[in-house]
């Protein structure tokens, strides 16, 4: 066959079957790669999970609600130091209390992943899942109401299936409290008895109600909360369910509630798990392990992973004090066992050994494993301070090159079981409600009560300081008005025992010390009881009320 | 394969493909002869023909030819572009001296517009053509770069300075919001393109990594530079809106080298060897003896960081490898079939160690006729083989920095390795970068097919059937390695990275065409298009990422095994995206146009288009675009045929709709995949109703030759009104977050307006100097109003410090991306930083001047060709001086720039967000300069010609980091990011010398 006719005859092929291949099409776009709605239905068990690892996201990593909660308490403080940590200034602010409409990036940044959650547990509800899943579910989505209504005093509803580009419903004030108790009551008997557990349980669901019965008056009206006996009693009520259910299980050492093998702590109500080294699908599981690097100077620790910290989070002398150590200072070489050991500073098996880092709060000059002393970046000795050096008033712009301000606090223990790898991806689980807040919660009770029951709240508060190795107190009032550092208080009990875990906001709004001034911190002049609604959500949701009470928003 | 065994093995293919289409015909007449120009220079591959036969043949280098016909013929056809047709007796001759005279202003060449083509004197649209004898010089990595500047009211900004890196091409303007559109339509001999390529993108943000994602590279590296005959602009509503819903960014249509000669076979030949001689400009980092002066002067001597050594980072990582291209072209075939073939293999190192581009890309393309030559074949293909190599430098780092970071940074007293061989150690935010350079490698293979093949069939007189099939089929692998031996690199140090980077795209095109051309009277001619076009696309993308290695993870450990060979190593495997193959794409249209020329002087053009496309949601899944056009040439009026100053005066005006679709595939459709710990995340909620962006464009322009083509020009005004703009909107709360998404259309007016001139013309003209200048400049104002929404922000802010700040924003009366920050008020006594509390709109990111300046001049034989550009009245933020070469840094014993001192700024300024940073980004550019001397000819070698090529020769700027023209991605959520210079890639300055023969 000569070119010429090879190519007419190919042309006609060609010419034909294409003509007849491409004549009008049903234009159709195949998903390929990504489910649709019905396809994702068919996984509620699934959905569930995602709902529980949003739980990870909010919590584990304390760049999120945990810096909201404690970077605004007398516990926290964040200094600018150099050209690190400025990110515009929101960090002070927080310590301040003088931030305005748009200035907490961080604030705007929880709204959104609180309500992720609180959509990802809604949509396990539009599935057939079972009551045990939908109960959980529920409990869920309780956890991230109760946060946003904290935070926020308002969070925002939907019903499965809605149209996402409509309003949603918005709850506020007691409206809010009540539908948080009315889930979680109907919730409460689908959920598996017990505790300890890394699933939604009943002692759990209880933990929670608790924590909204205690703090209703606070979101009815956090500048001058009020207490009913009624709610008292159903917080001693649902306290003592607990802990007889627990049987006061104390740990070993304070510090095993939190270390990398914490999964099995007998303290846990319930716990976000974590396995170690196992990063699997996109991204670590919820950051714990920025527990320690959020602390930790550059330069603590370094024989295995390099970076050991950010050398952000700090704490100041006189949350130290708070531990009844005044004029003691403690060193290196202090009796392990002379203070109340939540205090820390003792060696610490697969941590001291390690890295030299001594669980607890981190003070003075800071060493390695073999017992030589750092140094900071400027081959400066590493030697973390008690804040003093620190402005009285603090002027965003004037703030010095603040290297090694700040004591620190390891809590969550750096995992070191495989090294380098455990070190960034850690096992140890995070404990999101715990037996002593249980405890601490009811002696609050006892004393806010109708008729308040002091003895047995102090009883209560006693057998929780001995078995933290702490001398019994004699006696011991709600709060010190004048001061939040006053020791004999139940408020400085709460937060020798619950130190950095996200509760400190809560707890000086209702003890009503939210607007005094502590260390760095003048008086408050406005009223940031709760963080201002994100403009992006208010301009298109007619129904949130834009919480911008006071003059400086 | 060596570049050599390549070309050998070519130029035996293509030498089969000559002997294979040579055919033999019975000669009775021989004509030999020499066309030359008018004045006297030699007109190569001019076409010979003889009237009324099928004799013909092209010029050699020297303008001879020699042409075999019927003895009867008695007519020479000689035609050229450029040229006017000459016709010439031969009755009684066989040897003839042809001369050409040039045509003015190159009204008579052939344009390319949509689905067809058009004398320049017809078109009605404003369609700007760079031709490519003015194509830009030097290394030329893609296609995009030749017109940087060489046409007005188009913006070619590339991104870094790593051979073969991204760019960014804006047509009059900036026409959306989201991140990745605004890219024209890229038409490539009839085919349109994806606008992506399978080079795998790979996101080094993800499991902890802080050095985010890495840029994009450009999407044309398979197509060949030199097979370019022409690039035509297509920037008006009448010439774009035959492609509808892919036009509204303009379309840059690319038309590759045809055989041109009937008759004999021509060989090019091209080769050229360079260097990277240097950094166009760099950010001012300070030696060793600056470093050691400052840090007297602020009383940092007794710190300890003065370690002795005096290295140099910036001068250490550079690379001098030769750069080389050689390309081969052969053309040739008779009067039934011609063919085109080229090779090019090219060789094209980063002036930073470990990085490059290297090229094999072959093209051949045919044209058969047959059936008396009622019906043609044509094919094209272009095959490419295209090897990336890239380091660490990064679009988004935070804290930890990237490779550029590391090299500012580091102490120049510090040497980088100690006597043993090992690097010496680093702290956290001081990573020792010739470490990094050392364990990182990143390396991607892309394979590329781009093949069309057409049938055309004449019907009738001037009625025309054609058909094309397209295929563009592209596949790449990236290997990435960053071993865990590096110290102070977080997320790497001790585990280690391996990652393997696949990318596979496939696009199909089906075209029916009829064409009409005919005269309906004889004043009133007709020129007609009607037909089909089904595109459909299918685009995948993954990369598995592992962490957690034993091997390569201490010193000890190094192998000669790279990680991502042993990803069974790692102890822990990732793979991303979590929709790593996107909803399959169908676009299918329907098109026409009608343009009617009364006796020259009176166009009328009118083109529609009915494109259904699947992205579009199923309520709107079809759109409907119309323009019109006229062209009313003046000069062909007889009032004007007395004035012999202007030889041609065209006044242009045309409106039309065109659309947009630069949203992700499956936008419209409720999405949900596993990106979270294996749980359906929903990703996307459905909008049934999307539909295309919108943009109604008016234009108005004005084409001139005068004093016999000594001068002409075209001046354009237009406006375009974007309407249905693409947004994505994030569900009300309580929804997905971050992750879901709905894409809709927003009420609003995004309105580009401006003005366009070209001019050209010789200054002087004599036979043996001539001076050539031709100039552009255009003007485009941009801004957004009657946006409801809240502001969107963008921008991203990176750094030490730097969490969540922004630096753009989307406002309604506001330039797309404005600025928006914190003033600087000056220093405090204490000598930090003081800003306003609030932020304000601080500046226009999108250049409102472009401008491009081209220049000739030619003595005999010798030849200065210079090319400038520039753009005027924007802003460039310069995250590097706010985060990485700041004074606080430098209290730390970091390197910083001279230009961080100051007076009255102490060591403790931290790095404080404000407009302090933000730099005026107006500059002038040579981008190149050539000196070229013809040779003319030597022995078998033919017009041959010898030269030095200078790129990046000079900027001339205020801004004070690397490059003002520089457009880091930093994106936020979607929406996109202009003018912001974060650690890029530097700018190299490149010396090339090349050689140009034919045989």
């Amino acid at each position: 066959m000569n070119l010429n006719k090879f190519l007419k005859n190919s042309f006609l092929i060609i010419g034909v079957v294409s003509v007849a291949a491409t004549g009008c099409t049903k234009l159709h776009e195949n998903l390929t790669s990504t489910l649709s709605q019905t396809d994702a239905n068919k996984f509620s068990n699934l959905f569930l999970q995602a709902a529980y690892n949003d739980l990870g996201l909010v919590y584990e990593d304390p760049g999120n609600v945990l810096q909201l909660e404690e970077a605004s308490t007398d516990e926290m403080f964040i200094p600018i130091r150099g050209t690190d940590w400025y990110d515009g200034g929101y960090h002070v602010q927080l310590h301040l209390h003088n931030w305005t409409r748009n200035s907490i990036p961080l604030a705007e940044t929880e709204f959104t992943i609180l309500n992720k959650t609180n959509f990802d547990a809604t949509q396990v509800l539009g599935t057939n899942g079972t009551p045990d899943q939908i109960a959980q579910a529920r409990f869920i989505r309780a956890i991230v109401l109760y946060q946003l209504l904290d935070l926020f005093g308002e969070f925002p509803l939907r019903q499965p299936n809605d149209n996402l580009l409509l309003p949603s419903k918005v709850y506020s004030g007691d409206s809010a409290t009540s539908f948080i108790i009315s889930e979680l009551t109907s919730a409460i008997s689908n959920l598996a008895p017990g505790n300890g557990t890394t699933l939604a349980n009943q002692d759990a669901a209880r933990a929670l109600l608790m924590r909204v019965y205690l703090n209703r008056g606070t979101f009815k009206n956090a500048a001058s909360p009020t207490f009913a006996d009624a709610d008292m009693q159903q917080v001693v009520t649902l306290g003592n369910q607990v802990l007889t259910d627990w049987g006061y299980k104390w740990a070993a050492n304070y510090f095993d509630i939190f270390n990398p093998n914490n999964g099995a702590t007998t303290e846990s109500l319930f716990s976000l798990p974590n396995a170690r080294g196992a990063n699997t699908g996109s991204g670590f599981y919820g950051n714990i392990q920025n527990q320690w690097y959020a602390t930790l100077h550059y330069n603590s620790y370094d024989a295995l992973a390099p970076q050991s910290g950010w050398n952000g989070y700090s704490t100041m002398g006189e949350f130290y004090n708070t531990f009844g150590v005044n004029g003691v200072t403690p060193t290196q070489t202090v009796a392990d066992s002379s203070l109340d050991n939540r205090l820390g500073e003792a060696h610490y098996a697969g941590v001291t050994d390690v890295s030299g880092i001594r669980p607890g709060i981190l003070i003075n000059q800071q060493y390695d494993e073999h017992g030589n002393a750092l140094q900071d970046r400027k081959k400066l000795p590493l030697v973390f301070t008690n804040a003093s050096e620190v402005p009285a008033s603090i002027d965003v712009s004037l703030l010095p090159n603040l290297e090694d301000v700040g004591y620190r606090i390891i809590k969550y223990s750096p995992d070191f079981t495989t090294g380098a790898k455990s070190y960034q991806v850690p096992g140890n689980y995070f404990i999101l409600f715990r037996q002593a807040d249980v405890l601490l919660m009811t002696a609050e009770a006892l004393m806010r009560q109708g008729t308040p029951n002091n003895a047995g709240a102090l009883a209560l508060v006693n057998k929780l300081r001995v078995a933290r190795g702490a001398t019994p107190l004699t006696s011991m009032t709600l709060n010190d008005p004048n001061s939040v550092y006053t020791a004999n208080t139940l408020l400085a009990e709460r937060g020798r025992e619950l130190y950095w875990e996200g509760l400190r906001r809560t707890d000086l709004i209702r003890f009503g010390m939210w607007k005094t001034a502590w260390r760095l911190k003048p008086a408050d002049n406005g009223n940031y009881y709760v963080f201002p609604i994100p403009d992006a959500d208010l301009s298109v949701n007619p129904n949130l009320i834009p919480n911008l009470q006071g003059s400086n928003y | 394969m060596t570049i050599q065994r390549l070309l050998i093995r070519w130029v035996s293919f293509t030498l089969l493909c000559v002997l294979f289409t040579q055919t033999a015909f019975s000669q009775t007449k021989t004509i030999t002869g020499k066309v030359s120009d008018d004045k006297g220079a030699p007109v190569p591959g001019a076409t010979v023909t003889l009237r009324g036969t099928n004799a013909g043949a092209s010029t050699a280098a020297d303008g001879s030819f020699t042409l075999t016909g019927p003895a009867n013929a008695t007519t020479l056809i000689v035609s050229s572009v450029g040229f006017t047709n000459q016709e010439i007796s031969i009755v009684g001759q066989s040897n003839i001296n042809v001369t050409l005279q040039p045509t003015q202003s190159n009204l008579n060449e052939v344009v390319v517009i949509g689905y067809g083509t058009a004398r320049r004197r017809d078109v009605t649209g404003a369609v700007a053509t760079v031709n490519a004898k003015d194509f830009n010089q030097g290394p030329i990595a893609a296609p995009d770069q030749l017109l940087t500047n060489k046409t007005p009211g188009v913006q070619v900004t590339t991104s870094s300075g790593q051979p073969g890196g991204g760019t960014t091409i804006k047509i009059r303007g900036n026409a959306t919001v989201i991140a990745g559109a605004n890219l024209p339509l890229i038409v490539v001999d009839g085919v349109p393109l994806d606008g992506r390529d399978a080079t795998p993108s790979l996101n080094l943000g993800t499991n902890g990594l802080p050095f985010g994602t890495t840029p994009s590279s450009n999407p044309l590296l398979y197509i060949n530079p030199y097979d370019i005959q022409s690039m035509e602009v297509l920037k008006d509503a009448n010439a774009t809106a035959i492609y509808g819903s892919r036009g509204a960014n303009g379309v840059l249509v690319i038309t590759t080298k045809k055989a041109t000669s009937s008759g004999g076979t021509k060989i090019d030949f091209h080769a050229s060897v360079g260097d990277n001689v240097g950094y166009m400009k760099t950010d001012g980092v300070m030696n060793a003896s600056q470093f050691r002066a400052k840090l007297q002067q602020y009383n940092l001597g007794s710190a300890g960081y003065d370690s002795g050594y005096s290295v140099n980072p910036l001068k250490d990582i550079e690379q001098h490898k030769l750069l080389q291209t050689y390309d081969l072209d052969l053309s040739g075939g008779n009067d039934n079939g011609k063919f085109h073939a080229s090779i090019l293999a090219q060789t094209n190192p980063g002036i930073i160690k470990k990085t490059g581009l290297d090229k094999y890309l072959g093209t051949f393309n045919g044209t058969y006729k047959m059936w008396d030559k009622r019906v043609t074949l044509d094919f094209n293909l272009i095959v490419g083989h295209v090897q990336l190599d890239q380091t660490l430098i990064t679009n988004t780092p935070g804290a930890g920095g990237n490779l550029m970071q590391w090299i500012l940074n580091w102490n120049p007293t510090v040497r980088y390795q100690a006597p043993d061989g090992s690097y010496i150690g680093q702290a956290f935010t001081d990573v020792n970068p010739m470490a990094a350079l050392d364990a990182y490698t990143d390396r991607s293979n892309v394979n590329t097919v781009l093949g069309n093949i057409s049938g055309t069939v004449r019907l009738a007189k001037g009625l025309d059937y054609k058909m094309l099939y397209a295929i563009n089929e592209g596949s790449g692998t990236r290997y990435t390695d960053f071993n865990g031996w590096i110290q102070g690199v977080q997320g790497i140090s001790a585990t280690g990275l391996g990652a393997i980077s696949t990318a596979n795209i496939t696009s199909q095109t089906f075209t029916h065409t009829l064409n009409y051309n005919g005269d309906l009277t004889d004043k009133l001619h007709l020129s007609a298009v009607a037909g089909y076009e089904y595109w459909t696309t299918n685009f995948r993308d993954q990369t598995l990422l592992g962490t957690g290695f034993d091997i390569n993870n201490t010193w000890a450990s190094r192998v000669s095994i790279r990680n991502s060979d042993q990803l069974t190593d790692a102890s822990s495997l990732s793979s991303s995206p979590a929709n790593p193959q996107d909803p399959s794409v169908e676009i299918q249209s329907y098109f026409a146009r009608v343009g009617f020329n009364w006796a020259d002087k009176y166009y009328l053009n009118g083109t529609f288009r009915a494109d259904g496309s699947s992205k579009f949601g199923v309520n709107n899944h079809y759109g409907y675009f119309p323009s019109v056009g006229a062209r009313w040439v003046l000069s062909n009026e007889d009032f004007m045929k007395d004035i012999t100053l202007i030889n041609n005066l065209a006044l242009r005006g045309s409106w039309g709709i065109t659309g947009s679709q630069d949203f992700p595939a499956g936008a419209a459709q409720t999405q949900f995949n596993f990106s979270q710990n294996a749980t359906p995340v929903e990703i996307a909620y459905g909008n049934p109703n999307l539909k295309w962006q919108r943009t109604a464009q008016t234009d108005i322009g004005l084409d001139f030759t005068l004093l016999k083509g000594r001068l002409y020009g075209t001046f354009d005004w237009y406006r375009k009104n974007t309407t249905q703009i693409v947004f994505q909107n994030q569900a009300i709360a309580p929804g997905p977050g971050t992750n879901g998404k709905e894409f809709v259309n927003l009420d609003g007016n995004l309105y580009n307006s401006g003005e366009e001139l070209s001019l050209g013309g010789t200054v002087i003209d004599k036979p043996d100097f001539t001076w050539d200048l031709s100039f552009n400049i255009s003007h485009n104002k941009n801004i957004l109003k009657n946006f409801n929404s809240p502001p969107v922000i963008t921008g991203v802010i990176n750094g030490n410090g730097l969490s969540n700040t922004y630096a753009e924003e989307i406002a309604n009366n506001q330039p797309i991306d404005v600025f928006y920050m914190p003033h600087w008020l000056g220093y405090t006594k204490s000598g930090t930083d003081t800003t306003t509390a609030s932020s304000y709109f601080a500046g226009n990111p999108n250049p409102e001047w472009l401008y491009g300046l081209s220049t000739t001049l030619r003595y005999h034989k010798l030849s200065l060709n210079l090319a400038f550009g520039g753009a005027g009245g924007y802003k460039v933020f310069n995250n590097t001086a706010l985060a990485v070469t700041n004074i606080g840094i430098f209290a730390k014993g970091q390197n910083v720039s001279k230009n961080a001192f100051a007076a009255g700024e102490t060591t403790a300024n931290g790095t404080v967000f404000s407009d302090k940073y933000l730099e005026s980004g107006n500059f002038i550019k040579l981008r190149n300069a050539t000196v070229n001397y013809n040779l003319g000819n030597i022995g078998n070698f033919k017009n041959a010609s010898v030269y030095v090529t200078g790129s990046n020769l000079f900027v001339k700027t205020k801004f004070t980091g690397f490059d003002p023209e520089v457009n880091i991605d930093k994106q936020y959520q979607g929406f996109a990011s202009v003018g912001m210079e974060y650690l890029p890639y530097p700018t190299p300055r490149i010396i090339t010398i090349g050689i140009n023969t034919s045989f």
